[in-house]
């Protein structure tokens, strides 16, 4: 009896020692050894960090139009327009040469996994891919906002998108693009972005989320009304 | 006794792998720390790391967690010598066996990409079975005086 008894403590001390290491490397994987904390900075003065504002471009500089669009990757408005409304902006309008697109950060202070959404689709932009890498974050946007870490979930995107997901990782590990988003962010506020998508035509504010309908309209009377006056 | 007390000990082994799992499915853990190039992350986003919209990691954990009930209760003293544990023991974890196959398979042929902590579980399954049909097959081959 006496060996049985000394037995069962033995395997009650090995069960005990399993759960212990156990749940030590699970809290470890879940919140130890971590990238870098996001943190937003004061915006304000010259531009940080000597950063000037740039956001993903596409279309040629010499086109008539320009619409700079300020937007946050967990913003569900934001969301549609870019599985609605861009993909046929980007195919249709674009290759005109009337219009050139420019993306611009804004995460939002209140949108907690938005800054990794952004450093994601920036990282996925160092590779070619940024529209790629955000329509599958704003498509899934459903998927990720409530997480509490949804970085695997951005890899697996990137990965079905045919990203490089090694270097995606430590882009993303680094926060490499992280210093260009803020100053995108910061050049929105000094325009007085307080909402988002917010979009910009030729430097002047538009009101509401535009269809594709209204864009292609905009583009045509501005680029029209250009050529006119070339003429004139 | 001792193969309840391997049993126990094994699945708590596939009870944290498998909670690990869940975790990252859920998005608390942000990546998984794994051998190679991204298969575990490829294995656990694929269409099949569900089932019916239910984790396939959150089966793991349930059935787990009986296989550890089931072990701790076969070592109270009034089960000794009693082989019911046993044979739950067994039946179970064949099934367990089974369905990691199924998920192995999947990993090799269709999503060509392997999870080592699937496969840990697997294994971890398997040695559950092992224990067990060895215990029984050793009561048969010596039968209680």
């Amino acid at each position: 009896m006496a060996e049985a008894g000394r037995s069962l403590k033995s395997f009650y001390l090995l069960l005990g020692g399993i759960a212990v290491v156990g749940i030590a490397l699970i809290l470890h994987a879940a919140f130890g050894g971590k990238a870098p904390p996001i943190v937003m900075a004061e915006c304000g003065g010259p531009p940080l960090g000597g950063v000037a504002p740039r956001g993903v471009v596409e279309g040629a500089d010499s086109a008539p139009v320009r619409i700079d669009e300020y937007a946050d990757f967990e913003c569900p408005a934001c969301a549609r327009f870019a599985v609605l409304t861009m993909p046929d902006v980007l195919q249709r309008l674009v290759p005109t040469g009337k219009l050139r697109w420019q993306f611009l950060d804004f995460p939002l202070s209140q949108h907690a996994n938005s800054p990794l959404a952004h450093i994601t689709a920036a990282c996925g932009a160092a590779q070619g891919k940024f529209w790629e890498m955000s329509y599958a974050i704003y498509q899934h946007q459903d998927d990720w906002f409530a997480d509490k870490d949804p970085e695997g979930k951005f890899l697996s995107y990137a990965r079905a998108a045919g990203l490089d997901v090694d270097s995606l990782k430590a882009c993303i590990a680094q926060r490499r693009p992280w210093p260009q988003i803020e100053a995108n962010r910061c050049s929105g506020e000094r325009l007085h972005v307080d909402g988002t998508p917010t979009f910009f035509v030729n430097g002047r504010a538009l009101a509401g989320i535009p269809a594709y309908d209204d864009i292609a309209r905009i583009v045509d009377s501005v680029a029209g009304a250009r050529t006119a006056g070339a003429r004139r | 006794m001792r193969h309840r007390m391997a049993s126990a000990a094994l699945a708590l082994v596939g009870l944290m792998v498998s909670v690990y799992l869940l975790l990252y499915k859920l998005g608390v853990v942000g990546t998984l720390k794994c051998v190679g190039s991204g298969g575990c992350e490829r294995v656990n986003t694929s269409p099949w790391s569900t089932i019916g919209g239910v984790p396939v990691a959150a089966f793991g954990v349930a059935g787990y967690l009986v296989l550890l009930g089931i072990a701790m209760y076969g070592l109270r003293p009034d089960q000794a010598g009693r082989p019911q544990a046993t044979r739950w023991l067994a039946a179970l974890s064949a099934l367990g066996v089974l369905f990691s196959l199924y998920l192995l398979a999947l990993e090799l042929f269709v999503i060509h990409a392997v999870c080592v902590w699937c496969s840990v579980s697997g294994v971890t399954i398997l040695a559950v079975f092992l224990v067990s049909a060895g215990a029984l097959a050793g009561a048969r081959r010596a039968p209680a005086p």
